[in-house]
């Protein structure tokens, strides 16, 4: 008896032992394929360099030597950090506001909420052709507003740093909306009773803010700081349609650097990777500093 | 509206409290600075897309003018005709389309059938994976542009539809969603599809998955506007004209010299148009989908 059943168990048994591997198996052989392989290769292409991106020769450390001895990578690089800096500050604060704001708000919250939001899902090629137009000196919308308000007609995307400016301001457009909500969304689960207690000790409205809410609110504010922290190291396609990276190269940052010295002729293969690597090291340090100072806040 | 905003003066007797209040029944002064504040924001928000759809009917001279209008005060289409006769919208429409549906079929499938086994199932080498899928999150794709060039390229899968849908579909985001989601599903209801001899694959389709529709659906949102929105991926795998999608096709169309400003507006403005009517229509639950899967 044992022999003829025991077959067809085992094979039932081996057979129930892969399925997980078989359900994993699709996404994991793409995932190797596109996302891990190409990580772990990234840093080993990084060693060598190609005119062409067909044909490549090893060339040790060169590639490092020459992108941190090169003033234009210092350039974008300190381009890429001032962009990167204003624009966690101040879509963080202005999402804050805004949070507060509509959170007080009963009537009409939904609407207001929508058209904040609004930008988040537009194209942001489109975006920064919208913008451009808006931001022409004599033509466009912003202007006619700033010059009615009697502050002239700034040159925002012919001046190198009002383009710097105006990049920051439009990637706060973008983006703002999608943190106000969640900013929003951590607000609604703050217990409203400490609130209460605190209004019936006498406590002023500016004084709630400032001593329980904010302080509260702390982890999702992390939450946001560390995705716009990935936002801002990442933005490249609006502004590519709003500035092109321009004037001289101005608000050209770091992706657009990669893409360019890695696809657009003439190509420099070796600086894109070593540059590649540089901002991968980057953001994960900055990441992992993040969660550090978030489970620090969370602690206290 | 308007009878609610008459209602609660009559609820509050002593006119001289009404002020005063902050009980939030009869609006205050700081109310209505708010309220104020909130919707000159929306506006300054708003303006710049409302700008561009109607200048997309102005006529070029009127686009050229100093100050510009706000309106167009002569109407005109023909940006349209002309954008469209220029621009083959359609072909970029449907490569858009293509992309977007099977990225997000092909990603929710995928990921949902990783999360399960992630969930649902003992097995050696399980906390290794999902501990590389969390730690991939981070990585974003611009940062391994090059070497995933690489592999596409040698693949054969650049300039084809499917160089746009395959390599980004497995998102370590989407696992990780899922998966949580999926450990708060009761095993008993597992055991029990499988104590009717449900096969394996059937108890994940027709138990689990209906399970997750909510998470599911927060997936699907991201995936949509993931894929819809793209640009620097597609910029550099879909090189030939007839497999770019919108934002390629517009950002290379505004690139051109020869052609007017006016008819790149009208495009543009054509390309968002689906997206903000369905944003409109969906908008609560857009909201709260990205909201969830960001905080998640």
């Amino acid at each position: 008896m044992t022999g003829p059943t025991a077959t067809p168990k085992r094979s039932r048994i081996t057979r129930r032992k892969l399925v997980p591997y078989l359900f994993v198996l699709p996404n994991m052989v793409i995932f190797g394929l596109f996302t891990l392989w190409p990580a772990v290769n990234g840093f080993n292409i990084s060693f060598y360099d190609s005119g062409n991106g067909r044909t490549f020769r090893a060339v040790g450390t060169d590639n490092y030597n020459r992108i941190l001895g090169s003033d234009e990578f210092w350039a974008v690089a300190r381009q890429t950090i001032v962009f990167v800096v204003g624009f966690v500050v101040a879509s963080t604060v202005l999402a804050t506001v805004l949070a507060l704001l509509l959170n007080g708000q009963k009537r009409g919250r939904g609407a207001l909420s929508a058209a904040y939001f609004l930008p988040v899902v537009v194209s942001p090629v489109v975006v920064g052709l919208i913008w451009n137009a808006a931001l022409q000196r004599q033509t466009g919308l912003v202007n006619s507003v700033v010059s009615a308000l009697g502050f002239g007609q700034p040159a925002w995307l012919i001046d190198p740093t009002l383009a710097l400016v105006s990049v920051i301001l439009v990637g706060v457009w973008v983006h703002v909306g999608f943190y106000t909500m969640i900013m929003l969304s951590g607000l609604q689960s703050i217990d409203t009773s400490i609130d209460e207690a605190a209004t019936i000790d006498g406590a002023g409205a500016w004084q709630k803010i400032r001593l329980i809410t904010l302080p509260l609110l702390r982890p999702t504010t992390m939450v946001v700081v560390t995705l716009a922290t990935i936002a801002g190291f990442q933005a490249f396609d609006f502004i590519f349609t709003l500035t092109g990276g321009g004037p001289v190269g101005a608000t050209t940052l770091i992706i657009q650097y990669i893409y360019e010295n890695g696809f657009t002729p003439p190509i420099a293969y070796g600086l894109a990777s070593a540059a590649a690597v540089i901002l991968f090291l980057v953001i994960f340090a900055v990441t992992f500093l993040n969660y550090l100072v978030g489970r620090r806040t969370e602690a206290m | 509206m308007t009878a609610r905003l008459e209602e609660p003066p009559r609820a509050v007797a002593p006119p001289a409290k009404r002020w005063a209040s902050t009980s939030g029944k009869t609006p205050s002064v700081g109310a209505i600075a708010r309220t104020t504040v909130l919707i000159v924001g929306a506006i300054i928000v708003v303006a710049p897309l409302v700008w561009a759809g109607l200048s997309s009917f102005k006529s070029q001279a009127e686009l050229a003018a100093q100050p510009p209008t706000l309106y167009p005060h002569d109407f005109t289409f023909d940006n349209y005709t002309t954008g469209l006769a220029a621009f083959d919208f359609p072909r970029y429409l449907l490569n858009s389309v293509t992309v977007t549906v099977a990225a997000t079929l092909l990603t929710l499938l995928i990921n949902s059938m990783a999360a399960y086994a992630l969930a649902k199932y003992n097995f050696r080498g399980r906390d290794l994976l999902f501990l590389i899928t969390l730690s991939a999150i981070m990585i974003p794709l611009q940062v391994i542009l090059l070497p995933i060039y690489q592999v596409v390229s040698s693949l054969g899968m650049t300039n084809s539809l499917l160089g746009l849908i395959i390599p980004p579909a497995a998102t370590p985001t989407g696992v990780f969603l899922l998966r949580q989601y999926m450990l708060t599903l009761p095993d008993e209801t597992i055991e029990a599809a499988r104590i009717d001899g449900a096969g394996e694959f059937r108890i994940f389709w027709q138990v689990v998955l209906p399970l997750c529709r909510p998470a599911l659906a927060v997936l699907a949102i991201f995936s949509v506007i993931w894929r819809w929105n793209d640009f620097l991926w597609p910029l550099i795998v879909a090189q030939d004209e007839s497999v770019q999608t919108l934002p390629v096709a517009i950002a290379r169309f505004a690139g051109q010299q020869a052609i007017p400003f006016s008819q790149i507006l009208a495009v543009s403005v054509m390309s968002i148009i689906p997206v903000v009517i369905v944003f409109l229509i969906l908008q609560r639950h857009i909201i709260s989908g990205l909201v969830k899967g960001a905080v998640k």
